[in-house]
C-alpha cells in the first residue's frame, strides 16, 4: 500500500468521528462540490467580489503586496506572484502537488488526517486551497494576500492549504473569508498546515467576515523549527452559525517562538468555540496563547488557551479574557497549563465579566456619558496589540476592528 | 442691586448640609457641614476611616455612596440628583486614589478625549495605538508633571504609585474644573515628586480660578501650599475647624490626643 492509499485508508476510518470541541455537524447536509480547475485573472473578478474581498483586507489593486491568492468556493481561483517578488510561490494546492513530489511530505503532517471527521472528508472529497512558500534566504516583506469565498448556498467549501517558510526566509500571510449575506447553509472547511523552518519567520493574519448561516471549522497545524518564528494573528468580527477551531503549534526546534493572537466578537446567536495549543518540545521554545472575546446578544464563546512543556527550559503565557455586554450572552474561559518535565514554566490568567463599574465610574468622573465610557472600554479591550506584525497588517485587524464596533455600538 | 450681585458672588461654590453617607448600608458620614469658597485650599484631615475619601467620592457621585440625608449645593443648586458626568461638567473633579486600568487606551489618547486644550489631530491613516499628533504642549505638559514615558502607556496598566499620583493630577488639571478633591496626592511620592506636585499645585493655587481641596496626612504640601482652612473628620462628622497652624501641632501629638484635647 502507497502512503497516499494509507492516508486514505486513515481517513476513512475517521469519517464519523465528531470533533473534540463545539457542535458536532451533519456532513451529509452538505453538497461536496468537485474541485474546479478555472483560473482568474484579477481582471476578472467581478466587482462585487472585489468589494467583498476588501472588507476582509483584501486590496485588488494589489499594490502593496507580493502575490495574491482567491479562492471561490471549490471552483475557481487566482493565483498571482507579482513580477517583482523573488523567492515567492503562490499556486493552488492541486496544481503545487502536481509540480512537485515532495509536498506530499508535507501533507497531513501538521494535522492528523484523522483527527476527526472534517479532516477525513477534506481528505476524501478533494481539496483546493492554497500552497505558498518562502525559498531558502529570501525575505518577503510585503504579505502575500489571500481570500476565500463562499458564494454557494448548502456547500462545502473545502480548502488544504500548505505554507511553508525554508530556513532564512521571512514571510507574512493576510487571509480574509467571506461571504455574502444571502448564501444559506454553507460549510467552510479549511486545512492549513503551517511549516516554519530553521531560522524563518512566518506571520499569518486572518479576518473572518461570514454570515449566520455559515459552519467554520478551520483545522489548523504548525511545525515551527529552530529559532523559527510563528505568529498569528486572528479575528472574527461577524457571525457565523458555528465555528470551531483549535490551531495546536508544536515548537521543535530550540529556542523557536509561535504567538497565538485571537480577536473574537459574537453577535447574534454565533456559537464559537475558538483555542490554540502550544506544545513546547525543546529547550529554550516559548510562545504565547492570548484571546479577547467579547460577547453580546445570545451569542457563546468559548475560549480555550493550552499550553504544553515537554521538556526544561520552555516558556509559555497563556491570557484569556472576555467581556460581556450583556445578559443572555455567554463566554466561557478554559485555560489548560500542562507540564511533563520540570523546569517548565508556564503561566495564564483568565477572566470574564462585565464592564467593570468601576471602570465606568472613572471614565465618567472625567466627563464621559456612560454610553462613551462603555464604547471606550470595549474599544481598548479588543484593541490588541501584535507587536511582531508588519504594521500595514496590524492595521487592516484595527480597520476591521473600528468599523465592527462603530455598527456595533 | 450692587448689594445683590455682591451677596452672589459671596455664595460658597460649594456648601455641604447635614451630609449623611452609607455604604453598604453601613453608616459612613453622619451629619457633615462644610464650605468651600472659590480659589481657596482646604485640607481635609482626619484619623483613618473617619470619611474622607468618602466625603470627596460622595460629591462626585459614585454610586456605591448612597446619601441617606442632607444635601450637597454646587453654586447653589444641588447637584443630589445629577449622575457623574453631569457632575464633571459643572466643574467637579476627583483625583482617585487607586484608579482602575484601562486596557487598550493609552494615556496621551485619553487626555485628548477629555481636555479640549489638547485638540487631537489625528490623520486619517492613524493607526490605533500610534502616538497621535497632538499640539506640541501636552508633551510638554506631561514632561513638566515628570510623566512623558507614561503618555504611550495604557491608561493606570503597571503605573507605579508615584506615576499613578502625577497622571490622575495631571488628567484633572486638564480638565480646568472649578473644584477639585485630591485624594492623597502625596502619598507615595518621592521627594522630586513631591516637589514637582507641589509646585504644580501652588501654580494653581496662585491663579485662584480653583477651589483645592486635598485629602492628605502630609505636612508638606499643606505647608508648601499655605492651606486656607483645615477641616478635620472624625467617625463621619466635622469635629474641628481652623487654619494651617493647627498642622505642627497635630503631627506632634496625633489625631488622638489632639481630638482629645479640642473635643474636651
Amino acid at each position: 500500500m502507497t502512503s497516499t492509499d494509507d492516508v486514505r485508508e486513515r481517513a476513512k476510518r475517521a469519517l464519523n468521528r465528531p470533533a473534540k470541541y463545539g457542535n458536532d455537524l451533519d456532513l451529509s447536509e452538505y453538497q461536496f462540490d468537485t474541485v474546479g480547475s478555472k483560473t482568474l485573472s484579477i481582471e476578472e473578478v467581478p466587482e462585487e467580489d472585489k468589494a467583498l474581498a476588501e472588507e476582509v483586507g483584501f486590496d485588488p489593486t494589489e499594490q502593496s503586496v507580493a502575490g495574491s491568492f482567491m479562492q471561490f468556493d471549490n471552483e475557481s481561483f487566482l493565483a498571482d506572484v507579482l513580477i517583482k517578488q523573488e523567492g515567492l510561490e503562490v499556486l493552488p494546492t492541486p496544481v503545487a502537488l502536481q509540480k512537485y513530489d515532495w509536498l506530499t511530505d508535507y501533507l497531513w503532517r501538521a494535522v492528523p488526517v484523522d483527527a476527526d471527521k472534517y479532516t477525513a472528508a477534506s481528505e476524501l472529497q478533494g481539496y483546493g486551497g492554497y500552497f505558498i512558500r518562502a525559498l531558502e534566504g529570501k525575505k518577503v516583506e510585503m504579505p502575500v494576500q489571500t481570500c476565500l469565498v463562499i458564494k454557494r448556498s448548502r456547500s462545502v467549501q473545502n480548502v488544504h492549504n500548505i505554507i511553508i517558510a525554508e530556513p532564512e526566509s521571512e514571510l507574512h500571510i493576510i487571509t480574509g473569508c467571506a461571504t455574502p449575506s444571502e448564501v444559506e447553509r454553507s460549510l467552510h472547511l479549511g486545512v492549513s498546515e503551517f511549516y516554519v523552518k530553521k531560522n524563518a519567520k512566518l506571520t499569518f493574519t486572518m479576518i473572518h467576515k461570514w454570515n449566520e448561516q455559515i459552519d467554520v471549522r478551520p483545522r489548523t497545524g504548525a511545525i515551527v523549527e529552530t529559532n523559527g518564528v510563528f505568529i498569528t494573528s486572528y479575528a472574527i468580527l461577524s457571525p457565523a452559525r458555528s465555528l470551531q477551531t483549535y490551531p495546536k503549534v508544536r515548537l521543535v526546534g530550540r529556542n523557536a517562538r509561535a504567538d497565538l493572537y485571537s480577536v473574537v466578537y459574537g453577535t447574534g446567536t454565533s456559537r464559537y468555540d475558538v483555542g490554540g495549543a502550544l506544545v513546547f518540545e525543546a529547550p529554550g521554545a516559548r510562545g504565547k496563547v492570548i484571546s479577547r472575546s467579547i460577547a453580546t446578544d445570545s451569542a457563546q464563546i468559548i475560549a480555550r488557551g493550552e499550553l504544553v512543556g515537554k521538556t526544561a527550559g520552555v516558556r509559555g503565557r497563556l491570557e484569556c479574557n472576555g467581556l460581556l455586554l450583556n445578559e443572555g450572552a455567554r463566554i466561557a474561559a478554559v485555560p489548560m497549563l500542562d507540564a511533563v518535565a520540570e523546569g517548565v514554566e508556564l503561566s495564564h490568567e483568565a477572566t470574564v465579566g462585565k464592564v467593570g463599574a468601576d471602570q465606568l465610574n472613572y471614565l465618567m468622573s472625567r466627563g464621559l456619558t456612560e454610553e462613551e465610557a462603555t464604547s471606550l472600554i470595549v474599544t481598548g479591550f479588543i484593541h490588541l496589540k501584535t507587536p511582531d506584525l508588519p504594521p500595514p497588517l496590524q492595521k487592516t485587524i484595527d480597520d476591521a476592528v473600528k468599523m465592527t464596533l462603530e455598527k456595533g455600538l | 442691586m450692587l448689594n445683590r450681585v455682591l451677596l452672589m458672588t459671596e455664595k460658597p461654590l460649594m456648601e455641604i448640609r447635614e451630609l449623611r453617607v452609607e455604604v453598604k448600608g453601613v453608616p459612613i458620614l453622619r451629619g457633615v457641614d462644610l464650605l468651600f469658597e472659590r480659589g481657596k485650599v482646604y485640607a481635609v484631615l482626619g484619623p483613618n476611616a473617619s470619611g474622607k475619601s468618602t466625603l470627596a467620592k460622595t460629591i462626585m457621585g459614585l454610586p456605591e455612596y448612597e446619601v441617606k440625608g442632607g444635601d450637597i449645593l454646587f453654586e447653589g443648586q444641588s447637584i443630589l440628583d445629577k449622575n457623574i458626568t453631569e457632575r464633571a461638567n459643572l466643574g467637579i473633579a476627583y483625583a482617585f486614589q487607586s484608579p482602575p486600568t484601562i486596557s487598550g487606551v493609552t494615556l496621551e489618547e485619553f487626555i485628548c478625549r477629555i481636555c479640549p486644550d489638547y485638540v487631537c489631530r489625528m490623520p486619517e491613516d492613524h493607526l490605533m495605538g500610534e502616538s497621535c499628533t497632538c499640539r506640541r504642549e501636552l508633551y510638554d505638559d506631561f514632561d513638566r508633571l515628570g510623566i512623558g514615558n507614561l503618555a504611550g502607556r495604557d491608561l493606570n496598566d503597571g503605573f507605579s504609585g508615584g506615576e499613578m499620583k502625577r497622571s490622575e493630577l495631571f488628567q484633572v488639571l486638564s480638565m480646568r474644573p472649578k473644584i477639585m478633591f485630591l485624594d492623597e496626592p502625596d502619598s507615595g511620592l518621592d521627594y522630586d515628586s513631591l516637589k514637582i506636585v507641589g509646585k504644580e499645585l501652588r501654580a494653581i493655587k496662585d491663579e485662584k480660578s480653583t477651589t483645592m481641596v486635598i485629602i492628605s496626612h502630609h505636612r508638606y504640601v499643606l505647608e508648601f501650599l499655605e492651606v486656607d482652612t483645615v477641616y478635620i473628620l472624625q467617625n463621619g462628622q466635622v469635629v474641628y475647624t481652623g487654619d494651617m497652624s493647627v498642622i505642627p501641632e497635630l503631627e506632634e501629638k496625633g489625631y488622638e490626643q489632639f481630638l482629645g484635647e479640642v473635643t474636651a
